[in-house]
């Protein structure tokens, strides 16, 4: 798993790639942590490269989003791989967080 | 006729990628396997080694997996077999994938999601080691390849 931080105006962008597994998720889970707890409350996770994600990748998000409400802010989630948003359906994680297609209207959708 | 493969690795969060890349290479080019049904496949199974690594072999030296791949027209059969500590699969709680964020505890989608990914789920304790078979329906006029 890769990701590559970049910030948009207020918003932190967070894009990963390749695998989220229960050997990689712990990583993801350091790095957004470190986002918050450095300020960067409002952040876009784009899984839109992700090519498997389980279980373990939903724990480091659901961890992540309740951090950045927590601190005011919220992660917003850019999926549009059908395998990930299977995964996110299943676990009715769309009543976690707002998922969008992409990353821009994940952008879009905190200036609204 | 059936078609039947076998993959062993110690039980280590390490090896999750070669049973992903096992069913891959091996189911990828089948007739009826779509990209859609191969990530049910591996789902399930990156799951259930999931469990079988961290809790199968919690407390004791770390054992091995052997994932047995039974591949005929009709199915995908995988079975999993483990030394380490059995569980009751009946016995897990059905998260409520209906609840806000605040209400969650983190967890607890593992054995939920192989239920959901695969036709059918079993698991059975021997003294020859703890086995969960896993089938995935496949049909070959589905048409589409992963």
């Amino acid at each position: 798993m890769k990701t590559e931080i970049t910030q948009e105006e207020h918003i932190t962008v967070v894009a990963v790639t390749e695998t989220v597994d229960a050997l990689t998720a712990p990583d993801l889970t350091r790095t957004l942590s470190q986002e918050i707890s450095g300020g960067h409350c409002n952040l876009v996770v784009d899984l839109t490269r992700v090519e498997f994600m389980s279980s373990a990748g939903l724990r480091t998000l659901l961890g992540a989003v309740k951090e950045s409400r927590t601190n005011g802010g919220d992660l917003r989630i850019a999926s549009m791989n059908p395998g990930i948003d299977k995964v996110l359906k299943m676990s009715g994680f769309y009543n976690v967080a707002k998922v969008f297609p992409s990353q821009a209207e994940a952008l879009t959708s905190f200036s609204s | 006729m059936a078609d039947s493969f076998r993959i062993t690795r110690a039980a280590y969060l390490e090896s999750l990628d070669d049973f992903r890349e096992f069913l891959k290479n091996h189911c990828g080019g089948l007739l009826g396997v779509n990209t859609d049904l191969l990530y049910d496949v591996q789902l399930a199974v990156d799951e259930a080694c999931t469990n079988i690594i961290t809790h199968g072999y919690a407390d004791m030296d770390p054992g091995s997996i052997i994932l047995d791949l039974g591949i005929d027209s009709g199915k995908l059969t995988v079975s999993l077999t483990d030394f380490g500590h059995s569980f009751e699969p009946d016995s897990a709680p059905v998260p409520d994938v209906t609840a806000p964020a605040e209400e969650r505890e983190p967890g607890g989608f593992g054995l939920f999601f192989i239920r959901q990914s695969v036709d059918d789920m079993k698991y059975q304790v021997t003294e020859d080691g703890n086995t969960m078979i896993l089938t995935k329906n496949i049909n070959p006029h589905d048409g589409g390849t992963a």
